[in-house]
């Protein structure tokens, strides 16, 4: 019957990612492979021109030691850079420099709301919005209106939210997931069964948020921290499509 | 002629030339015009030789080009002389018994942990793509128009290019030092 309207509603939701700054710490198995495979890689290579210019000095060394009276009248005043006062030379310079750190700010104090926590995992976008007469937690979502892709939904869902100053690279044309829902009985009519709501995934480009106006709360957590926002069956829906 | 110029200015008298295509005085007035010989035709045969040169020549860069293009070697694969000495080889001692049981069993683990990892991202490779056949599914049951749209290829997606982790988070206001690089890879042609 393509000439009646389905009794479902469309909506387009967007999930925003901002992906991963820093890398995960490894495994233990990952770190045992990677010692064994640099104690391989030392056993089977051969010696470089440093380490045989520091060789050769050490050598010098104690032949010095050894026998006092012969070498002072060579080389008297002359000094010579050791390969092993070079290395210490670096070894400093390594120490002084201090990189950021890992574990932010925003991690210690468990602010959800920033986006500099968490930098080794996808964050995403919740918003809390207002369906029927139930406050929810939910990613971005508008409604489809006619004359649009469901693509452009998405992405008004989004401007919606955070403006128009953002920098999203939104992942093709096709939706990702599909959450269907009917309405409660009350408000169940024969043209207004339920909604379907499609998800599109997008990755954050931009990584300033000072021109956003966000009008309701919102969140940016991580997969495992959705369960405690998220309704147990979109969860599920949501979850699907969500690589960790 | 001019050197009558000459012998005025000169406050000897000096013997001069009568031209000076005659090289010296005592000799025999031969001057270059009866030195040569007649003037040869050399039109025709000239043409002939300088065609049959260049013929020549196309036929040497005929063969030069029908050669095979001579291999560019890969540096990466020929080793330096030098690192083949004796003294560059490490003296270390030789691995215990514990050791090389150590190893076999930590390559096992990881086998079966790299394997145990491949299988996970398979299945949720596998979890995307039905999610997506389903969300698709649903959307040609709503409407044909919508679901066209869907299918159709993003070209501005790929290529796409991303900075990839690293170990900690850009520093704010550092200053990196100062330096050049200069590239010094042989480059071969062809």
């Amino acid at each position: 019957t393509a000439a009646a309207p389905r009794p479902w509603r469309l909506f387009g939701a967007m999930c925003l990612l901002r992906l991963p700054r820093i890398t995960q710490p490894l495994e233990k198995e990952e770190e045992e492979m990677a010692a064994l495979m640099g104690q391989i890689e030392l056993e089977k290579s051969h010696y470089s021109d440093h380490e045989i210019r520091r060789l050769e000095e050490e050598e010098q060394l104690r032949r010095r030691k050894e026998s006092m009276y012969d070498d002072d009248d060579e080389a008297p005043g002359k000094t010579v850079i050791m390969a092993q006062d070079l290395e210490d030379k670096w070894e400093q310079k390594l120490l002084q420099f201090k990189a950021a750190p890992r574990i932010t700010d925003a991690d210690k104090n468990n602010n959800r709301t920033s986006l500099n926590r968490k930098l080794d995992s996808n964050l995403m976008l919740l918003v809390k919005q207002k369906l029927g007469n139930q406050e929810l937690w939910l990613l971005p979502q508008v409604e489809w209106q006619p004359g649009e892709t469901l693509r452009s939904t998405a992405e008004r869902a989004m401007a919606t939210f955070l403006g128009d100053h953002i920098q999203a690279k939104i992942l093709g044309n096709a939706p990702y997931g599909i959450y269907k829902y009917k309405f409660p009985r009350a408000i169940r009519t024969e043209d207004n069964v339920g909604a379907k709501v499609f998800f599109f995934k997008a990755f954050l480009q931009s990584s300033d948020f000072s021109q956003a106006e966000l009008k309701e709360d919102y969140l940016w957590v991580t997969k495992d921290e959705l369960g405690d926002y998220l309704k147990s069956e979109y969860l599920k829906k949501v979850n699907r499509f969500l690589l960790d | 002629c001019s050197f009558s110029f000459f012998s005025s200015w000169l406050p000897q008298m000096v013997p001069f030339r009568g031209s000076h295509w005659q090289t010296s005085l005592l000799a025999f007035r031969a001057s270059l015009p009866m030195r040569a010989q007649p003037m040869k035709k050399k039109k025709k045969v000239d043409v002939k030789r300088e065609q049959a040169q260049k013929d020549r020549l196309k036929k040497k860069i005929k063969k030069l080009e029908k050669a095979a293009p001579e291999m560019i070697p890969i540096e990466d694969f020929i080793t330096p002389l030098k690192y083949s000495e004796s003294n560059r080889v490490r003296s270390l001692p030789p691995l215990s018994f514990e050791e090389t049981e150590r190893r076999v069993l930590l390559l096992k683990k990881w086998c079966l942990f790299k394997q145990k990892q491949d299988k996970a991202e398979k299945k949720a490779i596998q979890t995307l793509v039905e999610a997506q056949q389903e969300a698709l599914k649903e959307l040609r049951l709503e409407s044909e128009e919508l679901y066209q749209a869907a299918i159709r290829r993003d070209e501005g997606l790929l290529p796409f290019e991303r900075d990839g982790p690293n170990y900690t988070p850009p520093l704010p206001g550092y200053d990196p030092p100062e330096g050049k690089c200069i590239d010094i890879t042989k480059v071969y042609t062809q």
